[in-house]
């Protein structure tokens, strides 16, 4: 569930002035850890299935399906079966990494750009544009997520994954941008920001060279996380039937199915749950050593 | 501190009306006619399809339904259902088991959230802290749905330690969807306390104490965790208003008769009474609570205060 | 979810009873040891009403039924009508009937049961600003339109229907607009049961607790979302006396919630087992498990207007490429009838398999007539509503077998709000083959073919030809002489195929070791002849 990531920034963050040093500091530390390389293996898999499924199977989404062979178990012929439409199951679990890993990074990096721009913007100018931006991003806020998006997505006669991404993005924004307001605030009263501005650099200049660099890791590694959380959040709808529909294929869609036949079928939930949860571990570690690097007091 | 509450109380307002207006005007854009849809796929006459319009204002514009919407909200009447039930009465009845789950859950998350980040903070680097790390994010990793189905069917059904279904008794039939529910929670908490405990402990006051041979049990429970609370408090304050929203699922599996449940039929019988209704109420207990948490802060933290 | 088998005339009405251990209201553990009082509970999804003229809710039905006693049953061997409240229904014509009451018969408040207490409940189902739903039965009673005027806004003339006479206190007459053949058999619907003059004090009252004549009487009002309790009703004089103490019908918002206390123990009837979960059941349940033939149907219709569906042969072609057999395999473990005729095996003048090759699967032939056909251009979209997500997944076979069977390629699903797809039908707003489910209202093929291929039907196919059968059959002097006119438009219709029959639903039921005496048909679950075992 997308809005339960609000993990909130912990104390302030000091300002940086020498910022090169801190990313490669980052990645010097990111290199030794274990769970950096397991998760960005696993992520590497999972982004190559979305992106050419065609090196996994030769099948095509939904192709070569016969009913009368449904939920045939694993064997050696199809080492994992075949789903409730009698598809072979590996290929259509395959498919369903391209919406899970599409709508997870696509909804990330539409509201992190939210986030900035108005984070930016509140904390920046403060006064009524941030009450405004405050108040719009406190409505937003308050809606809870599931109902939010069923009421939106029940409008939609044809759910595709744009259409998720929309409702995502729109329920998803506010943590971030709550987070960036704040670091925001830190930063604009520190001495090199003064500096900067009694040099006579312009708004744009100032937040794009000097606020920004210096206020987005905390939102940043709050984002890596919500990928995972959005995968999961998207499954959830699919779950309800608000979701993804045919012909898209997606986890979340096969995990629905499969709940049904948990006993008698196990198969069929494990493939896919095995997937998804995989995939999500994995962004969650990576936002997790990603968030170590970056923050050296958590070490 | 009055000054603060009232002007906080103020900020409200424009949230509240904004939020259920959103809701309102969601529900209203939906296509299709909710009456006749309740007739299913039997046929409904004009004259009768016309009478049930009007006894729920449908025929009118967007703006009007919320006034005369928030009309009734003023006088204390939030409408009806379309089976006939007044919506007060009805989220009367079921705010209970939302609030008991919800209660339940936060409950469980601080208490075994704080636990956990507590015990992964003493044991730092060592294999407890990287159980509590990796066991919460798996956890949180698996499809909520997925992770309650497979508790009730196990735990319930086959080890029958719990109820699989809603009995009405409370804490019995509560503890396992509270501890689904509560799962995520969990996960977030421990780390906070976790992290937040860690930095504390290098404190300087902590290592005041330390010197003056001040027990290192006494050090953590009194001068430390309080301090570490504060963003555990932020997030259950934020996480409450999620807890009984994010019920959808957990009540529909151990059929609770709760908010969530009710909702999300709701909204698809096109209801926009009872929609609105019920996220009015979170957006309200939601509002409130962080209202509540802030408050908390300057308790926890004498730094903090609200002049 | 609640709104899913929503509507249901009373053909699909069979839900489940438990045992609860002891008298505690929400279930709950065991408690009562030694004094067991035989008492069952049946799971149930939340009704909308429990006033009998304003739902039509399966859910409702299974509780009126149990509460209310008709004027007839039907027979589930012949599917003729049975004698309850009623002593007798004749017609010289068709036209006028008179009803018979049997006297000394009593509602749950002590009010006597008369020619009245029907009139006074009929009229106000039939009064259009009291909004309820079973109103368009009475569409064929004289003086309906002076209740219902079709303007907006209008008043209604009149409160009472003037078709309806009440003779003596034992004695009602009904005057038709046009002959119908059929009529006493649409009277063992629970829409037309009797309400006391009790009732119409406080109509909103009455809905969470209705006051019936039926062998069970409500014990308290209904819990909304958790239960409606039931106690066994003393006075009750008819030939369903109740074998048990009571009967508490616990209300589950999920189907699969119910199906998993059954096996617990906690419910001890689920007379809905979700499809998914039918061979598991089966297997668990072993006797206690039960399947019965329901009269509901399902159907995929073609939009006729549409000029890419203009042709028979194209509709047969796509009706023959779907493999029937295989889609209730997979998606409904086996349990439904794959049908080849318009109407379901119980009712009178069912033929097997009279639509013959069109309705068997045969992927050449089917794609040598679609070829012959001149083949289909553009998308082709599948219609359905989000009201179940079983509707999905046969859809999804049948999509599937089209672009493999018939090659075509792009295929969209259209998946309608439940609140929006009625009326996208009805205003013929489907450029694509659509489902269409028929749940039956009364066992006559009347009820299917007039309803759905009648004038103004969903398809858009109009044949005169047709219309004119089912009218001679509506006036045939009896149900006999009805059926082989009604035969010969259900062989039109097949000809043209403006809609394939697809399969029969067969209800799937379960229960629990603690009862006996099951014995579920497809008008009713018999909830009165169900004992507790001791």
């Amino acid at each position: 569930m997308v809005e339960a990531i609000a993990a909130p920034p912990t104390g302030e963050v000091e300002p940086i002035s020498q910022r090169g040093s801190l990313w490669q500091d980052a990645w010097h530390q990111l290199r030794r850890r274990v769970t950096f390389w397991l998760s960005a293996l696993i992520l590497t898999v999972a982004v190559a299935m979305a992106v050419f499924p065609g090196l996994f199977t030769s099948l095509g989404p939904n192709e070569g399906c016969n009913v009368r062979r449904a939920r045939v178990r694993p064997s050696d012929a199809a080492i994992f079966g075949f789903d409730n439409q009698g598809c072979e199951y590996w290929s259509q679990v395959v498919y369903g990494a391209r919406p899970s890993i599409l709508i997870g990074l696509a909804v990330t990096v539409f509201s992190l750009l939210i986030a900035i721009v108005l984070g930016l913007l509140a904390g920046y100018y403060g006064g009524w544009v941030d009450g405004l931006i405050s108040r719009l991003t406190d409505i937003f806020f308050g809606i809870p997520f599931v109902l939010g998006a069923t009421v939106v997505l029940i409008a939609f006669p044809e759910r595709g994954i744009w259409a998720m991404t929309l409702v995502l993005v729109l329920l998803g924004w506010t943590t971030m941008t709550r987070i960036m307001r704040g670091q925001v605030l830190a930063v604009k009263d520190t001495d090199y920001v003064r500096a900067a501005r009694g040099l006579g650099a312009g708004d744009l200049r100032i937040m794009r060279k000097h606020i920004l660099p210096n206020a987005i890791a905390p939102v940043f590694i709050v984002a890596m996380l919500n990928v995972g959380n959005v995968i999961s959040g998207e499954a959830t709808l699919d779950y309800l039937g608000v979701g993804l529909q045919f012909p898209e294929v997606s986890w979340g869609l096969q995990l629905n199915v499969a709940r049904s036949f948990f006993f008698e079928f196990p198969h069929l939930l494990i493939f896919p749950g095995l997937f998804l949860t995989a995939t999500v571990l994995s962004f969650l570690m990576l936002g997790d050593v990603v968030r170590d690097a970056l923050d050296p007091k958590l070490r | 501190m009055g000054r603060y509450v009232v002007v906080r109380l103020l900020q409200m307002i424009p949230v509240f009306f904004g939020t259920t207006f959103l809701i309102y005007a969601m529900v209203f854009a939906l296509p299709g006619d909710p009456i006749l849809a309740l007739a299913g796929d039997k046929p409904l006459p004009p004259a009768v399809l016309n009478a049930l319009h009007d006894r729920y204002n449908l025929d009118d514009p967007l703006i009007v339904q919320y006034g005369k919407y928030i009309g009734g909200l003023l006088q204390g009447d939030l409408g009806e259902t379309f089976t006939g039930q007044p919506v007060g009465e009805l989220l009367s009845d079921r705010w209970t088991v939302t609030l008991q789950l919800a209660l339940t859950a936060w409950v469980f998350e601080l208490v075994a959230g704080v636990a956990l980040g507590v015990i992964a903070a003493l044991r730092r680097g060592g294999i407890i802290d990287t159980l509590v790390l990796g066991g919460t994010t798996f956890i949180i990793a698996i499809p909520v749905f997925v992770f309650g189905y497979t508790a009730q069917i196990v735990l319930g059904l086959h080890l029958g330690l719990f109820p699989t279904s809603y009995e009405g008794d409370w804490p019995g039939s509560f503890i396992l969807p509270a501890m689904v529910l509560g799962s995520f929670g969990i996960a977030y908490v421990a780390r906070l306390a976790r992290a937040s405990l860690i930095e504390n402990l290098r404190a300087d006051f902590v290592r005041t104490a330390q010197s003056k041979g001040v027990a290192r049990r006494r050090i953590i429970g009194v001068h430390t965790l309080r301090n570490s609370l504060i963003p555990v408090v932020t997030y259950l304050g934020v996480d409450f208003g999620n807890l009984m929203a994010g019920a959808v699922v957990t009540e529909g599996i151990f059929n609770l008769p709760g908010i969530g449940q009710q909702v999300f039929q709701s909204i698809q019988l096109q209801e926009g009474t009872v929609v609105v209704g019920v996220v009015s109420l979170l957006v309200l207990v939601y509002l409130l609570v962080n209202l509540l948490v802030d408050l908390l802060y300057g308790v926890l933290d004498p730094r903090i205060s609200h002049g | 979810m609640k709104n899913v088998v929503r509507r249901a005339g009373w053909a699909a009405v069979l839900t489940a009873a438990a045992l609860v251990a002891g008298a505690c209201g929400g279930g709950g553990g065991g408690g009562g040891e030694g004094q067991k009082a035989s008492r069952f509970s049946v799971a149930l999804t939340e009704p909308d009403h429990l006033t009998p003229g304003a739902t039509s809710s399966s859910y409702s039905i299974t509780v009126l039924q149990a509460i209310f006693e008709p004027l007839v049953e039907i027979d589930p061997k012949t599917g003729k009508p049975v004698m309850l409240a009623a002593e007798s229904i004749t017609s010289t014509d068709q036209k006028v009937w008179t009803i018979k009451i049997k006297p000394g018969q009593k509602f749950h408040n002590g009010e006597p049961v008369t020619a009245e207490s029907f009139a006074d409940a009929w009229n106000a189902t039939a009064y259009a600003p009291n909004g309820w739903t079973n109103n368009y039965y009475f569409e064929n009673v004289v003086g309906y339109e002076d209740l219902n005027p079709e303007e907006e806004g209008a008043k209604p003339k009149a409160d009472k229907l003037s078709g309806l006479k009440v003779v003596d206190p034992n004695t009602l007459e009904v005057t038709l607009k046009a002959p119908f053949s059929q009529f006493p058999i649409m009277l063992a619907y629970t829409g037309f049961a009797p309400m006391p003059k009790a009732a119409f004090a406080d109509l909103k009252a009455y809905d969470v607790k209705p006051i019936g004549n039926g062998p069970f009487m409500l014990d308290g009002e209904w819990q909304r979302n958790r239960l409606i309790k039931t106690k066994a009703f003393k006075e009750y004089g008819g030939p369903r006396k109740p074998k048990s103490e009571g009967i508490d019908f616990k209300i589950y918002a999920s189907r699969d919630t119910a199906y998993v206390d059954l096996r617990a123990n906690k419910v001890d009837l689920l007379t809905t087992i979700p499809a998914a979960n039918v061979s598991e059941a089966k297997g668990l349940l072993g006797d206690r498990f039960v399947s019965t033939p329901g009269g509901t149907m399902d159907y995929l219709g073609f939009p006729v207007y549409d000029k890419r569906y203009a042709k028979p042969e194209l509709r047969k072609a796509i009706s023959m490429a779907i493999d029937r057999e295989g889609i209730v395999q997979a998606v409904f473990n086996g349990t439904y009838k794959p049908m080849g005729s318009l109407v379901p095996p119980l009712v009178p003048g069912y033929r097997e398999g009279i639509c013959g090759e069109a309705c068997k699967f045969d992927p050449a032939k089917a794609k040598q007539l679609f070829d012959q056909a001149g083949g289909f251009t553009g998308t082709l979209n599948l219609y359905f509503s989000n009201a179940d997500p079983s509707y999905e997944q046969w859809m999804q076979a049948v999509a599937n077998q089209l672009t493999q069977n018939l090659g075509i390629k792009d295929i969209k699903f259209r998946k309608i709000p439940a609140a929006d797809y009625l009326k996208t039908l009805r205003e013929h707003k489907q450029d694509g083959p659509y489902r269409n489910n028929w749940v039956m209202d009364y066992p006559s093929p009347q009820n299917y073919l007039e309803s759905m291929w009648g004038a103004g039907n969903r398809m858009g196919w109009e044949n005169k030809e047709f219309q004119e059968l089912i009218e001679k059959a509506n006036s045939a002097p009896s149900m006999e002489a009805s059926i082989p006119l009604y035969q010969q438009a259900e062989d039109l219709a097949i000809k043209e195929m403006p809609m394939a029959p697809l399969w029969n639903w067969q209800d799937q039921a379960g229960y629990s070791k603690n009862i006996e005496n099951v014995t579920i048909d497809a008008y009713s679950a018999n909830l009165d002849q169900i004992t507790v075992k001791k």
